[in-house]
């Protein structure tokens, strides 16, 4: 089986691509002027940011990037296209020849480029009345397209595809977290020899069902010896089967021609100077090469956050890459949150001292676990120091028993001795702890002194 | 401009056709400097807007076209908006939906075209200026065919912005008036970047002045196909300009000068093709009647209801040369053969100020003989029009004589962005050459 | 060369011009002489290296900032519309 994906996605900018309306208008068109309208006499000028973010991506798929590009004249007529032409690029898309890895796997990219989103329209009325209705919000909104060789093997993996290239332009350039639901993509499959294309799928899930729809429909007619059509279908949400697309009335013959009104662009030089980006998945591989844990893992790593796959790599400067990731998915996984809003060397440094002593065997898994915990709420933690729940009274332990340090050899024959420290704590302290957590926190703050003279 | 000047331009534009509409009555303050027109494919707020088109009928554009802007800040007022053939596609303005422009010479002549309206307005308004627009010759035509000095500006250096397009690359807004002197004095206000048109940024800064111009060559190519009486009168001028002027002239060749009509042809006709796509009935302009209709009905209807005769003409000649199958022969071919024009032009250029040669091949015809020509005649007839436009380069149409009481134009073509040595050249021009005009209303 | 009616019917249609039967047969005349003239192309040198303007243009890009200059219903306001939809022709 053979598919190949065309996928269109929209560019996180916030004006559109070749006007200043708002890519977010609120109301049915309001994000409207004269150039998304198409009137006489207007004219297209591009955004910046679309353009480098189309680099960014081209790059990213190791597509080969001209050193310049421009735009073409895609001539159609529909309700929806104020120009009935659409402005895309043709014979100089961004990048060509590019690939993307889907575990051990590379699908080949065949190209990226840029173009412009049409408005949204629907229809109404009764049926064989219908009329359209056209909100030109949507005209202009910068759209990526990506598209795919056939190297696709299942409906499954173009999901998995699908995902993960998802998961890294999220990183990449900041696309919409709802990605998943509102990529539209077009995609083409044969089982046999002859190749069909099914149109306009909106999100994964429906590009799966679709594709493996159409994978059996086509099984079955191979099998029951007959042709399959080579034709265009689309993908029905509801019924979940893929119909055939009526044949157009009139043929299309797009008559591709440059877009005078823009110029060129020298985007081979503004590729050289743009710095590559790390993405998740890319980190993952590495990290899963670089220290030799598996995949599964590290993608967990990874995808859990950003932050801890940095304070993985750190860690495994010092301690071993599994112990590291165990204790990166188990405790400091939980306590990411606070991690996250906590970014900063002292942090990580402290972490790193206490796993240190982990594997050392200074400190039990459990005692660490409770100072990552305090760590984690923003607490100080003396590292070398048993966990408290409350990081003021351990200063306080600590700082009696480094006034009266003669408590710690008369401790070793007479336990009682710690009665001191702690009637000065309770003294000071006015009844701000309850008695019982005082003399845990004298008792530990002297015995992690003791093993520390010992060791 | 008092009710008067206001009185006797209705009644002129009744003889003369040269608006398609126009202003009422004057302004009520007297704030404005000078009085100017713009052709009616410029966008103007307070006018309708239709390029000579019915598709365009009751269109009034949310904006002024930038040159029409740029002229009313500085203090301008716009009589209206001067007829022309449909959509710029014409030789004699004779393809409009709104009347004909007659000939201020002879009102049984073309004004030429496609900015024929405004050439004539520019010839019987004393003071006036006129904004017209050339893609391959329509300046140049009009200035020659009426008597004025017509300025076709490089590509790109008056914002396109608010010019309802024909041919993208090739369009250019330009002014066209009875002498140098005012094109020099308001090429200025409409030149310079507009961010608005991409291709109005990268443009060097204007500096008009005197330019002193040493040699000029003269194309053989030019000479081919020439009325004798337009042939007499421009050696007549290319004397005065050795002799008065002391400028040395030297007959060069640009050999690709030939097929830079057919490659201008496809390029326009395949840009325009597109371009008028988006007149369908739906968002502007003319309406289709039935939106009960299936949209290709829809369309098709209210595109050949209102569509004229030369502009499904241009359309089907430019959607064929970019169609699969044909887009290499036509299209990508036409591309390549203007890069070789411009490097030919260049070379010619290097070594001398300026190209000269006359503007039309003969002077205005009647409009008899105009619908007895055949088609291509029509199309040949800008032979020498066409080469500069497709280049991008900048030209001025000056008189250089007249037959029969015809004026007979002398087309100039300097380097890009070197309009300064036209209007320089044009100046000096004028000071040994008196031009002839009918009377004028003031 | 000659233009058969069918392909001026075909150029028709991509273009959505409907053309009577006079029409086609004219236009195919006259399509007939200009492609004619324009086969004159076929012997011209063209460069290898060309552009798409007669100038350079190179680089001209916008900010991606928010504005627009034009109230919207302004622009709407000549449309024929339907709860801020704008209404269109039959899709099938």
């Amino acid at each position: 089986m053979r598919i190949g994906l065309e996928i269109h996605l929209q560019l996180p900018t916030a004006s559109k691509l070749f006007c200043s309306c708002s890519t977010s208008g609120n109301g049915r068109n309001t994000s409207i002027c004269p150039t998304c309208l198409g009137f006489p006499g207007s004219r297209p000028r591009l955004n910046r940011r679309a353009l480098e973010i189309g680099i960014q991506i081209s790059k990213f798929l190791e597509c080969k990037i001209a050193d310049t590009t421009w735009f073409s004249r895609k001539t159609y007529f529909y309700p929806d296209l104020p120009k009935n032409f659409q402005i895309t690029q043709y014979d100089s898309p961004l990048g060509v020849d590019g690939r993307f890895h889907v575990g051990d796997k590379i699908i080949r990219i065949m190209r990226v480029h840029l173009e412009e989103d049409p408005g949204r329209i629907k229809r109404v009325g009764k049926s064989g009345e219908e009329v359209s209705l056209i909100d030109y919000n949507r005209s202009g909104v910068p759209l990526v397209e990506i598209v795919t060789a056939p190297d696709i093997a299942s409906p499954t993996e173009a999901r998995d595809f699908m995902t993960d290239i998802l998961i890294e332009l999220r990183h990449l350039v900041g696309l919409s977290g709802k990605d998943e639901q509102t990529v539209r993509v077009d995609a083409n499959i044969s089982v046999g020899e002859e190749r069909v294309e099914i149109k306009n799928i909106l999100g994964l899930k429906n590009l799966e069902r679709g594709l493996s729809f159409e994978a059996s429909r086509q099984a079955k007619l191979i099998k029951a010896g007959k042709r399959i059509i080579r034709e265009t279908r689309h993908f029905d949400e509801e019924r979940k089967v893929t119909i055939s697309a009526r044949g157009k009335e009139t043929e299309e013959d797009y008559g591709y021609i440059a877009e005078p009104d823009l110029g060129i662009f020298n985007v081979g030089e503004m590729a050289r100077t743009m710095v590559p980006v790390e993405t998740p998945l890319k980190m993952a591989a590495r990290l899963a090469s670089k220290y030799a844990i598996d995949r599964a893992t590290s993608r967990q790593i990874v995808m859990t956050s950003r932050t801890l796959a940095d304070l993985f790599e750190r860690l495994c400067g010092t301690i071993p890459p599994e112990v590291a990731a165990a204790w990166i998915l188990g405790p400091l996984s939980s306590n990411r949150d606070l991690l996250e809003n906590r970014k900063g060397d002292t942090l990580a440094c402290d972490i790193e001292r206490v796993l240190q002593a982990v594997v050392s065997g200074e400190m039990t898994d459990s005692e660490a676990r409770l100072k990552i915990n305090a760590l984690g709420k923003g607490e100080s933690v003396d590292i070398a120091a048993e966990g408290t729940e409350d990081g003021q009274l351990r200063e306080l332990v600590v700082a009696c028993i480094d006034e009266n340090p003669e408590i710690l050899s008369d401790f070793k024959t007479n336990r009682r001795v710690a009665n001191f420290v702690i009637g000065q704590i309770i003294r000071t302290t006015k009844g701000k702890y309850a008695s019982s957590e005082i003399v845990e926190a004298v008792n530990k703050e002297i015995e992690r002194r003791l093993r520390k003279e010992q060791s | 401009m008092d009710a008067a000047f206001f009185e006797r331009l209705k009644t002129l534009n009744k003889r003369y056709v040269l608006f398609s509409e126009l202003v009422d009555k004057g302004p009520d303050d007297h704030s404005y400097g000078f009085h100017f027109s713009a052709k009616d494919n410029l966008c103007t707020s307070n006018f309708q807007t239709r390029a000579g088109s019915r598709i365009l009928e009751g269109y009034r554009p949310p904006f002024d076209a930038t040159p029409v802007r740029r002229m009313r800040e500085a203090g301008g007022f716009l009589l209206g908006k001067t007829n022309m053939d449909e959509f710029g596609f014409g030789t004699f303005s004779t393809n409009s939906a709104y009347g004909v422009p007659r000939n201020p010479f002879d009102t049984e002549r073309s004004c030429g075209g496609s900015s024929g309206g405004a050439a004539a307005a520019a010839c019987l308004l004393d003071g006036h200026v006129a904004l017209g627009v050339s893609t391959g010759g329509s300046i140049s035509c009009p200035a020659s065919f009426c008597g004025v000095v017509g300025l076709t500006p490089t590509y790109g250096r008056v914002s396109r912005y608010g010019l309802v397009d024909y041919g993208n690359s090739l369009d250019k807004v330009g002014l066209l008036s009875r002498s140098s002197n005012a094109l020099s004095k308001y090429f200025p206000i409409i030149a310079g970047p507009d961010p608005m048109d991409p291709t109005s940024c990268p443009q060097p800064q204007l500096n008009l002045g005197p330019v002193e111009i040493r040699s000029i060559a003269v194309p053989q190519e030019a000479m081919e196909n020439i009325h004798p009486d337009v042939r007499t009168a421009f050696d007549r001028a290319i004397d005065t300009l050795r002799d008065s002027l002391s400028v040395s002239v030297e007959e060069v060749s640009i050999p690709s000068m030939k097929y830079a009509l057919p490659a201008y042809y496809v390029l326009a006709t395949s840009e325009a093709s597109t371009n008028l796509a988006r007149y369908c009935g739906m968002r502007f302009g003319a309406k289709g009647g039935d939106i009960a209709l299936h949209f290709n009905d829809y369309f098709s209807r209210v595109r050949s209801a209102n569509f004229g005769k030369e502009a499904k003409r241009r359309i089907l000649l430019g959607t064929y040369s970019r169609m699969v199958g044909f887009r290499n022969r036509y299209y990508l071919k036409a591309l390549a053969v203007r890069q070789t024009v411009i490097e030919d032009y260049g070379r010619v250029l290097k070594k001398h100020g300026m190209v000269a040669t006359p503007t039309m091949p003969f002077v205005s015809p009647r409009f008899t003989d105009i619908e007895r020509m055949k088609l291509i005649d029509m199309y040949r007839a800008d032979f020498l029009t066409i080469p500069p436009n497709l280049a991008g380069l900048p030209h001025i149409s000056v008189p250089c004589g007249y037959a029969d009481s015809m004026p007979i134009g002398m087309q100039l073509v300097a380097r890009h962005w070197d309009e300064a040595v036209l209007l320089s050249a044009a100046g000096s021009w004028e000071s040994s050459f008196k031009y002839r005009f009918p009377e004028a209303i003031r | 060369m000659t233009m058969e009616p069918e392909v001026v019917k075909k150029v028709a249609g991509i273009a959505r011009l409907q053309l009577t039967e006079t029409e086609i047969t004219e236009f195919a005349k006259d399509l007939e002489e200009v492609l004619d003239y324009f086969s004159m192309l076929d012997e011209a040198s063209g460069v290898e290296e060309y552009d798409f303007n007669p100038v350079k243009i190179q680089d001209v890009l916008r900010e991606d900032s928010v504005g627009q200059d034009i109230d919207s219903e302004l622009l709407t306001k000549r449309m024929d519309t339907y709860e801020e939809w704008v209404r269109g022709p039959k899709l099938v």
